[in-house]
């Protein structure tokens, strides 16, 4: 079974550096279903829990899905999203997961609306401290395996600091990165904290 | 004409002369011309001429289909647009090298190659009283046989009663009848009852019980042949079983499922399938389309403009541009959030209140027809178990295999629980648990492929409905949204049953007809 979507004609049609509004990337056929979630041209759908993930860093993109195949995300039965991502993840392979991640980081959409209601002024406060891995303005740092935190969905941002904050996400062993981030979600004392920070992190930058 | 004569055509065509078509249209859906019963409509769509109105229907699955069958009768030019690989959506019936395309579960069906070994995956049932769908089974010459969905000789078998076993559902039902009655005679003998009831009242009601509950003369419920004998009754004296134990009886589930899902509307006996499997309706429409629908064709934009409708969409690596002058559009509604589109923010939070369901099913082909052997011949038996439901396959009687439904879950106790497994791993809890329905019942599954409707391809969900307070929001999403409208059982209110598909459909060909009367000037 697994075989069929290797035998299916992959016509990828990745131009990273020709995303346009005018020019859309058109998805590799076998990668299409990305879309189906995560919504045309990964802008991603709130009513099914999809974030958008238009335009992420590829090599961050290439580590979650790694985090899926593995187990780190997608297990905790308080995960809902997670679990219905987890086999999408697991079926691909290293190259197609090099694929995805390139069509992710090549697509555009429009920028992510606000949804939630937070203190950016006391989220900056609060983004300080996260800013030495992802970035003063949100925009990641490779070195450190801090991933660029702009053109993200509010909801998706505050789903994961809870589930960090919760250990939902971030508690399995071989997880470094994942818990190191569990470490600093403790410093968000609250609900409103996390509402704070992440209404903050929306002003930032634009992707 | 006096005022009583005013047909509501006249009024129409007042309202047109004076406030101009729009109006007119406006007016039609005010008035609610458009039938609301059960009954299917009688359509008497004006005619219009080839090449002059195209209408561009996005998703292949019945209500789509229907909207292209009746419109093109009528001359218009469709266009369907289909995302996933195949046509007919949630009525498929699933046979020998199909795949089942569950998103990071894809599966191959390894059925044997056999005409009556296959699975209806969506739709199974149709009762007589679904008119549309009857109707198109007729127009399309869709053969349908009877199918049973009640057997009294199917089981029942709750973990919390009787110990786990199985019972004959004949059993548990005339036992739990008997003593019902046998309560109501109680009351009537008492007189329990606010309202005085005269000797020859409480004479017919006391027969009534008694016939209900096949209880004694006595008026004591101590055992009837409906339950069955527990020996004899053809060449000897038959032997009555004793009646069961009431707390044992209460303490099941069944009473809350399965004992009274045959008197539900929907489900009571007869009801009717088709012959060969459900898609033989999909089939039915397929002939006698002009428009093919294109598949692997996935939508990415829907933009209304004041004259028609734009649709941009991918197909196998292209992207396309399609303009309509209408647009039919039966994507599940949690998809259009994720699809670029310029509808009102109004209609967008409607379409986004709906919640979708992931129904749950798997189809197992047994080596054997074990289940005749206990003297089933179709029907279903229930459990308290996830699986909830086993179908016996009423076709193919006395074949060596069949093909029996192994689970059919719902929410998220059932449903997702399975979702979470890989298919095989689905597939061995559901044989544990058919194991307390039918010894030995593992050996006998061959393979099997399961269903999930919350993970499939380009659907990821299935049953999409308002919250019962919500119908203002229903109104919304079944009005047009300028040229556009929303089609699919998704628009009904008999989500998850074809009717509802059709009944959507034509709900909105007619609609379209109103206007296109209304635009030529017509009334």
């Amino acid at each position: 079974m697994r075989t069929m979507t290797r035998t299916t004609i992959a016509l990828l049609c990745l131009l990273p550096l020709a995303a346009t509004a005018d020019e859309p990337v058109i998805p590799a056929q076998k990668y299409v279903y990305c879309t189906v979630c995560h919504g045309i041209a990964m802008g991603g759908n709130v009513v099914i829990a999809a974030p958008r993930l238009a335009g992420m860093d590829e090599w961050y993109v290439a580590r979650q899905l790694e985090a899926f195949k593995l187990g780190w995300r997608g297990v905790h039965p308080d995960d809902a999203g997670g679990h219905e991502m987890r086999p999408m993840a697991a079926i691909l392979d290293d190259a197609e997961i090099e694929e995805v991640s390139a069509y992710v980081a090549a697509v555009s959409a429009p920028p992510p609306p606000l949804t939630l209601d937070g203190d950016a002024q006391r989220g900056a406060a609060i983004y300080a401290s996260c800013g030495a891995c992802h970035g003063a303005d949100g925009q990641g740092n490779e070195a450190l395996g801090g991933p660029p935190l702009t053109g993200l969905n509010d909801w998706y941002l505050q789903t994961q600091l809870e589930h960090y904050v919760s250990g939902v996400r971030g508690s399995h062993p071989d997880d470094d990165y994942g818990q190191q981030m569990r470490a600093a979600a403790e410093l968000l004392p609250n609900e409103q904290a996390i509402a704070d920070v992440v209404r903050y992190i929306s002003t930032l930058g634009s992707n | 004409m006096t005022r009583d004569q005013i047909t509501r055509r006249h009024f129409l065509n007042f309202v047109g002369a004076v406030g101009g078509t729009t109006a007119l249209y406006q007016a039609a859906r005010a008035l609610d011309l458009l039938p609301e019963t059960g009954e299917m409509p009688q359509l008497d769509l004006k005619r219009v001429g080839r090449g002059e109105k195209r209408v561009l229907i996005l998703g292949a699955g019945i209500s789509g289909l229907t909207a292209a069958y009746e419109l093109e009768r009528a001359g218009y030019d469709c266009t369907i647009l289909e995302a996933s690989h195949r046509v007919g959506g949630r009525n498929i019936t699933f046979r020998h090298g199909d795949v089942v395309d569950e998103m990071g579960y894809p599966q191959v069906v390894n059925f044997d190659d056999e005409p009556h070994l296959y699975f209806n995956g969506g739709a199974a049932r149709i009762p007589g009283h679904h008119e549309r769908a009857m109707h198109y089974c007729r127009v399309l010459g869709v053969e349908l046989d009877i199918m049973a969905n009640d057997n009294r000789l199917a089981w029942t078998q709750d973990d919390e009663s009787f110990g786990g076993e199985r019972l004959r559902v004949r059993e548990f039902t005339t036992s739990a009848r008997g003593f019902m009655s046998e309560l109501m005679a109680k009351a009537v003998n008492a007189n329990a009852f606010d309202q005085p009831l005269d000797a020859d009242d409480q004479e017919r009601l006391l027969a009534f019980i008694k016939a209900y509950g096949d209880l004694g003369d006595d008026y004591r419920f101590a055992g009837s042949s409906r339950a069955g004998y527990s020996s004899g009754g053809f060449l000897k004296h038959g032997e009555l079983k004793p009646a069961l134990e009431f707390k044992q009886l209460l303490n099941s589930r069944f009473w809350r499922m399965g004992m009274h899902f045959n008197e539900h509307v929907d489900w009571a006996a007869p009801l009717m399938t088709p012959r060969g499997g459900m898609d033989m309706i999909v089939r039915g429409f397929l002939n006698k389309l002009r428009a093919k629908p294109l598949l692997h064709a996935q939508v990415q934009a829907i933009t209304l403009r004041d004259d028609g409708v734009e649709v941009v969409y991918h197909h196998r690596g292209e992207r396309r541009k399609l303009s309509g002058d209408y647009c039919f559009n039966s994507i599940p509604s949690h998809f259009i959030n994720g699809i670029p589109n310029n509808f009102s923010k109004d209609y967008v939070d409607a379409l986004t209140a709906m919640r979708r369901g992931n129904f749950f099913k798997i189809g197992l082909q047994m080596k054997e027809r074990f289940w005749e052997r206990e003297n089933i011949y179709g029907g279903i038996s229930y459990t308290s178990q996830r699986i909830n439901q086993i179908w016996y396959p009423s076709h193919g009687i006395f074949r060596k295999k069949g093909v029996v439904l192994g689970c059919y879950a719902f929410g998220p106790d059932q449903s997702n629980w399975f979702e979470r497994m890989p298919p095989d791993q689905r597939i061995a809890e559901a044989a544990k648990m058919g194991e307390k329905l039918h010894p030995g019942y593992t050996d006998m599954i061959e393979n099997g492929i399961s269903v999930a409707w919350g993970r499939m391809n380009h659907m990821m969900g299935c049953g999409n409905r308002f919250e019962e307070d919500q119908e203002h929001l229903f109104r919304k999403v079944q009005a047009p949204e300028g040229r556009h409208w929303m089609i699919g059982d998704q628009i009904s209110f008999h989500s998850s049953w074809q009717e509802g598909a059709f009944a959507s459909a034509l709900h909105a060909v007619q609609d379209l007809d109103q206007r296109v009367r209304a635009e030529a000037g017509q009334g």
